[in-house]
Formats: C-alpha cells, structure tokens, sequence
C-alpha cells in the first residue's frame, strides 16, 4: 500500500491566528486539564483526607464552621462564615458590602485567636486586611428560589425535586474569589513551590470545593433546625448535581490580557495535548468505548445546559446540532487506522460550528491520560524576568515580530470609530472594572493598556522612520509610551498563543468570549451570560463530595450521568 | 502590618501611571518598588519621592538625552525610573571593564533593581556606586556596603553601573512580604487615585453589565 504523501509528518500545534480568535476563545470547554479537575485527580491519587472540626451555626444561620483538607503534608482550612443577610442587600456585584456567607482559605489549622481576627475582617471582604497565614478571601449569596426549596422539602421530609435543582445548578455562587496577595493575603510566590499548587489556580478551587461542602452542611442543618425530627437526609445523589454557582463579571477579562506568558501556557498546554491525541496512530476499542460514553454524556450536558441570553440560546441550538451530527458521524466512523482522530477533528472543522470543534477537541483528549495529563505541570507561568524587555533587538526585527504576529492588527483601520469604541476603565467605586463607550462617555482619559491590536499598530506606525538597525532601546529612550506594546510583542515571539488576537476594544466586542475562555480553564460548565459582560456558571456540578473523592470515579466528574438519579 | 508583594506592586503601578509615567514604565516601575520592598529597602516610599518630584514634569525632561557617554538629563536631575528602564534596556553594554556612568541622579537606590534585572540577563552580578557606597546584585541577592549611610540619599551626583567580580558572601536573599512606610503608601494611593474614574449613573448602570436581575 501505497503511503500518504504526508502520512509520516507529525500533525503540529494549531496556528496561533486561528486559535486565538475571540470567538473561539468564546466557545472552550473543560477538558483534563482544568483547574478543577487537575485538583480533584490530585486529591484522589494522593488520598487526602477532609475533617469538619467546627461546625458552630445556630438556627437563624449565623455562626461559623472550618473545614479541614489534609494532604500528605500539610492542612488547609477552609473558614466560612454564615451571616443572615436582609433580602435588599444580596447582590452579586463587586460593589456589594454583604453576603450570604464569607470566607477564607487558611493555611494550616487556624487557632481561636485566628477564628477571632478572621470574624473582624473575612465578612468585611474588601474593607477588611487578611495575612500571609490566609491564602484566599471570597464569598457567596444563596439562589434564594433553591436555598427555600431544599431546605423546606427537607424540613418537611421530603427529596427537593430533582428539576428545581438542574435549572438552578447551585445553592449558593460565589461572587469573587481572591487569591495570591490580594487583601494583605500570601503571594502565590509563597506556596508555587509546594507540588500541590504548582498547576494554576489549585487553592482558588480548592477553596470552592470545601464551600460545595459547606453549603450542603448548612442546607442540611437549617432544615434540620427547622423540621426537628420530621428532617429527613438530602440523598447523596440528588447532593451530588449540584455544584457551586459563580457570577463572572468585567475583572476577568482583563486577566487574560494582562497574563501573556500564564495564558500562553494554558493555550500551548491543551494545544499540544490536541496535537499529541491527532498524532495517535490508531484507537483502542477501549479508547473509542470512552470517548463515545463521553460524547453521549456531552450530549446530554448540552441538554441540561441553560441560558436566556440571546446569544447564548443561539450558540446551544447549533452546538446541540453539531453534537448530534457528530454522534451519527461517529457511529460510523473507522478509528482503526491512519490517525482516527486527526481524520475526526479534520471532518468536525469542516463541519462544525465554532463550539462543536472546541468540544470534540476537549473530548478526544479524555481517553489519553498519560499523553495528556503531564502538560498540567507546564500551565503556570514560572518565567519571572519575561518582562523584560530586549533592548538589543534591532527595529528591523522588531518590525517582523509585528507582522508576523499582528497581521489582523496592521490591517485594521483604528481611526474607524466602530473599531476603537470602547474603553476599558476602573470605576473608583471599589475599583470595579468596567467597560465603557469612547465616543459617548468622558472615559478615554481613564484607559487601561487593554487594546495590544491598537497598540501594536501604533508601534509598527512610529517604527516607519526609525532606521531598521537601530536597537530598540534607542527607540524606546524618546518612546516610553511604546514599552508597555514592545514587551507583549517580544512576550508573543516567544510564546505564540499569549496574545487574544482580535479587536479587545471594537463596538462588536463581547467581552463574555473573554470570561468563557478562562472559565473553560477552570473547568467550568453551562455559562450562562447575563449580558455581553457577566456570566454565572456552575463550578464542581455532579463532582464527588470530600468523602466520596475514594468511593466514585473522580475524573469524568463534569460529564454528568446519562440519568438521572431521580426525576 | 505587612503587605503582599502583590499588594505593593498592584498599587506601585497605578501610582506611577496616575503620575502620568506610560503604561509600561509604569510596570517596570512597579516591580522596582516590589524588589526593594523584598529586601527591606523603602521602595514604597523612594517611588512616592521621586513621582512627587517629577509629577506633571515632562519625560523627556527627565530621561537621558543620549545613551552614548555619561547619561544626563537635558537640564537640572535624571529621573531613576526613565534611566532605570534604559540601563535596562542596554544591559548588554555592561562588558567586563565598561560600565554606564550616570549624573545627577534622583533617589539612585531606585536605580539598583534596574540593575538586578541586567544582572540576570548577563548573568553576572553588577555593582551600582555613589558617594561611598556600593551596592552588588545578582538580580536575586543583595549586597550593601554604606559606611556613611548615603543609600537613601535625595540625589546622587553622580552613579556608576559596572559588571562585578563576584557576589559577597555575605549577601542576603529577598523576603516574601514588604513593610511600607504608612505617609508614603498613602501618597501612592493619590496618585493611583488619578487612573480610577469618576463613578457616573450611566457607568454604574452599564460598565458592569447589569440588566438581568442577580438576586434569585
């Protein structure tokens, strides 16, 4: 027989330029390599243990409770505390002073003088000053329509119904999670080195997988306050659908454009698993056997998956489209030779809409663990000096760089006001970020350096009569206002997939593209856009609780289960 | 009351750009804050000088006017932060023997992170002089020899980059957390205030995206 032409060439990392469209970035999935799941494998192989030394909460629902995880080295400690909050104050903004419930992530087991200086400053959030000793500060506001549901069924002696809880997903969303420095708390520079924080965001999670914990404890016991004997048990899987809720807003977005190197990690990581998982020769009956539970799976989250949002309803009728098209085509298709699912990624990205394409990739990297899971030790960004700038370069090479990776930039008309609309500003109402309108509002003054595709025209515009051997230190000496843009571009040299590379200011942006993208990393499910600039998602849905990590399969936790446990 | 590296960078950078440095040198600024503040020296309080001094001073007025021979700003003192960046910039020029000379320079111990980063790039450790004292980095540790106390001086006539020998033993390693001096990081939060925008109905409505209800 004779051999393909290009059979023997190994199938490379995709182009930078296609990958890093917003609209793609906007329809990610979680895959092995999300934050979540890289913390849930971790806690199962290492068999960590959880304990609830206080649970101290009384029957109006305030009071406070720890949790314990235990790794083979040392205790972290979730602290929670649960506040009665007047139905008028509960508000998912970053501009709200009160919430449900308050909490940190302590390292160690804290004392009752720590519980005593965390009661004075955890409720207070931002207005109150935390210590290297906490590694997170966050917070959470019930579902009011849920929270009642559940605690009255179960009060009553009755299972909540199983309905409610999908169409809500959650008791309780976080609104913020603050880690690494913010408050006076520890930099993550202080734990990075502790193997179970090497992988991006690991306490972050952590600390909503314990509050997951927490808030069906505290369910548990405001319905057994309430109904005495008459309380019956919320079953374990009825327990189990339900994750923690999370409100998303603009201070996400940002973090992708102000994180180069980190954001090229986790691109380059599922990237080069994408890659790794084309280049397979052929698959087991075994790895085929996975990957079609999972699709099967996929196909029903898409179905449990809900959202008002116009946009939104748009995209899950085509991805559930695109789901069903891919089901028949797998029924069919040959996975014995000739790279199966190079020859399956080729026919979704002719075939496909933008979120089938990113779901089939997430998915065919689940029957490859040992290819795949590895990468999770290369998504932190461990390149400490990479802001500095190489002033050696010459401005002919400099030049290059931007064409090679601004292309769309260059050929983008700036002084078009659709292109150039918005701003990126911080509010100095609780330093909100916000977005705002160039033309309309008195913002422009305000702008944050979030724009690298303007930027970077400007920069290939002031290079036009500079001589193409000068260095760029000699050019930077009378351009200060040219740094910030020269750094990304030598960043984006090195590491390709650093830059979003599409318009982060034009009238047409959705800045939820932005949001999904670093969600998808965390491993996040079902968004649910609110408007063009906030989203809830759900975190942790239908994972194993803290004492089940040993008992359940503890990886294919975000497919949820093809029934129900009770309908 | 100690603070997050993090925290002193996060408000560092907004300072120098609300003092109307540009984005980038405002970075870099800010980790030059961050790396004094880690080895005990009074970054916090070095930054708020030295943007006070220069605050609505052009930057041109202040950065070297040429990189060839002793850098000097075109009139009256040098801004460390502008020649920071540059010498920075031109780290490849620290060849044994050659160093960069500097005159007139403001608050010079903003200087010597600039340096700690070109150590790291030549990968060599590089002394930075005035008066009588000396200062030797690796880009990691630090050594001071200040027999007069001269480190925290307003201005120094003039400062010599040079590649060193070797580091001293003695050096010591940067610490996880930074103490402020209070005055000053209150200065700094004036001028970081000048980046935040005045709230207005249209943006506490719109910015954040409201419009559906978060309360169910």
């Amino acid at each position: 027989m004779q051999a393909r032409p290009d059979a023997a060439k190994a199938i490379a990392l995709r182009d930078p330029a296609r990958v890093m469209r917003l609209a793609r970035l906007g329809s990610f999935h979680q895959c092995r390599l999300s934050f979540m799941r890289i913390l849930t494998r971790r806690m199962t192989r290492e068999n960590w243990t959880f304990t609830r030394p206080v649970f101290d909460i009384d029957a109006n629902g305030v009071g406070h409770a720890v949790y314990c995880a235990h790794t083979p080295d040392r205790t972290y400690s979730l602290v929670a505390f649960a506040h009665d909050l007047p139905a008028e104050s509960r508000s998912d903004r970053v501009i709200a002073e009160a919430w449900d419930s308050t909490f940190t992530l302590f390292d160690g087991i804290p004392t009752a003088e720590d519980i005593a200086r965390l009661r004075d400053n955890i409720p207070l959030q931002e207005a109150g000053r935390v210590t290297e000793t906490e590694l997170s500060v966050s917070r959470a506001n019930r579902s009011v329509r849920l929270w009642k549901h559940v605690v009255s069924r179960l009060a009553a002696g009755r299972q909540p119904d199983v309905g409610e809880l999908t169409k809500v997903g959650y008791l309780m969303r976080t609104t913020a999670v603050y880690g690494s420095g913010k408050l006076g708390a520890a930099d993550r520079e202080m734990i990075a080195s502790r193997p179970e924080c090497a992988a991006p965001f690991q306490i972050e999670m952590l600390s909503v997988f314990l509050t997951r914990a927490y808030v069906r404890d505290l369910a548990q016991h405001m319905a057994n306050k309430r109904g005495g004997d008459k309380a019956v048990t919320l079953d374990p899987d009825i327990a189990r659908c339900m994750g923690i809720g999370n409100s998303t807003g603009l201070g996400m977005a940002p973090f992708l454009v102000n994180h180069p190197n980190l954001i090229n990690n986790w691109i380059a990581a599922r990237e080069t698993a994408i890659a790794r998982v084309r280049n397979v020769a052929s698959a087991s009956a075994s790895e085929v056997g996975v990957f079609r539970d999972l699709l099967a799976r996929s196909t029903r989250s898409a179905d449990l998956w809900q959202s008002e949002h116009p946009i939104q309803i748009e995209k899950l009728a085509v991805l559930r489209a695109d789901l069903q098209k891919l089901t028949k085509h797998v029924e069919t298709a040959d996975f014995q030779s000739n790279r199966p699912w190079d020859r399956l990624f080729s026919w979704a990205e002719a075939t496909l809409g933008l979120d089938g394409q990113e779901c089939l990739a997430s998915l065919m990297l689940e029957p490859y663990a040992n290819l795949v899971d590895p990468l999770a030790d290369q998504m932190s960004d461990a390149d400490a000096v990479s802001f500095r700038i190489n002033g050696a370069m010459t401005l002919a090479q400099l030049r290059r760089v931007l064409e090679r990776n601004y292309r769309w930039a260059l050929d983008t008309d700036w002084t078009a006001h659709d292109r150039c609309a918005r701003v990126w500003y911080v509010s100095e109402e609780k330093l909100e970020p916000r977005l705002g309108e160039r033309f309309e509002e008195p913002i422009a003054d305000y702008e944050q350096p979030l724009a690298p595709g303007r930027d970077a025209a400007a920069l290939y515009d002031a290079l036009k009569s500079w001589d193409g051997d000068d260095p760029v230190a000699a050019f930077l000496l009378p351009h200060s206002e040219h740094r910030h843009m020269v750094r990304r571009a030598q960043i984006v040299e090195r590491a390709p997939y650093a830059e979003i590379r599409d318009n982060t200011i034009g009238s047409d942006l959705l800045p939820i593209d932005m949001l999904r993208c670093k969600l998808a990393f965390f491993g996040a499910t079902h968004f649910d856009p609110r408007s063009d600039r906030w989203v809830r998602i759900c975190l942790f849905g239908n994972a194993p609780y803290p004492e089940e990590l040993q008992s359940r399969d503890a990886d294919d936790w975000p497919y949820p289960p093809l029934e129900l446990a009770r309908s | 009351m100690s603070y997050s590296l993090n925290e002193i960078e996060a408000l560092a950078k907004r300072a120098a750009r609300g003092a109307g440095l540009s984005w980038g040198l405002s970075e870099e600024s800010a980790k030059a804050c961050r790396w004094l503040a880690s080895h005990d020296l009074p970054g916090v309080a070095l930054l708020a000088d030295v943007l006070t001094r220069n605050d609505k001073v052009p930057y041109s007025h202040v950065a070297p006017v040429s990189l060839d021979g002793i850098w000097q700003a075109p009139s009256g003192t040098l801004c460390p932060l502008a020649s920071g960046a540059a010498l920075n910039d031109c780290a490849d020029r620290l060849l044994p023997g050659q160093g960069i000379e500097m005159s007139n320079l403001t608050s010079p111990l903003l200087m010597v992170p600039f340096a700690a980063w070109a150590a790291l790039h030549i990968g060599a450790p590089v002394t930075v002089s005035w008066l009588d004292s000396q200062i030797v980095t690796d880009g990691y540790k630090i050594w001071i020899d200040d027999p007069k106390s001269e480190i925290e001086v307003s201005a120094a006539v003039a400062l010599t980059c040079c590649r060193a020998t070797h580091m001293d033993d003695r050096a010591t390693a940067p610490a996880q957390r930074g103490s402020v001096d209070q005055p000053a990081w209150a200065r700094l939060g004036v001028f970081a205030h000048r980046t935040y925008a005045p709230a207005t109905p249209q943006s506490r409505r719109f910015g954040a995206g409201a419009g559906a209800t978060d309360n169910d």
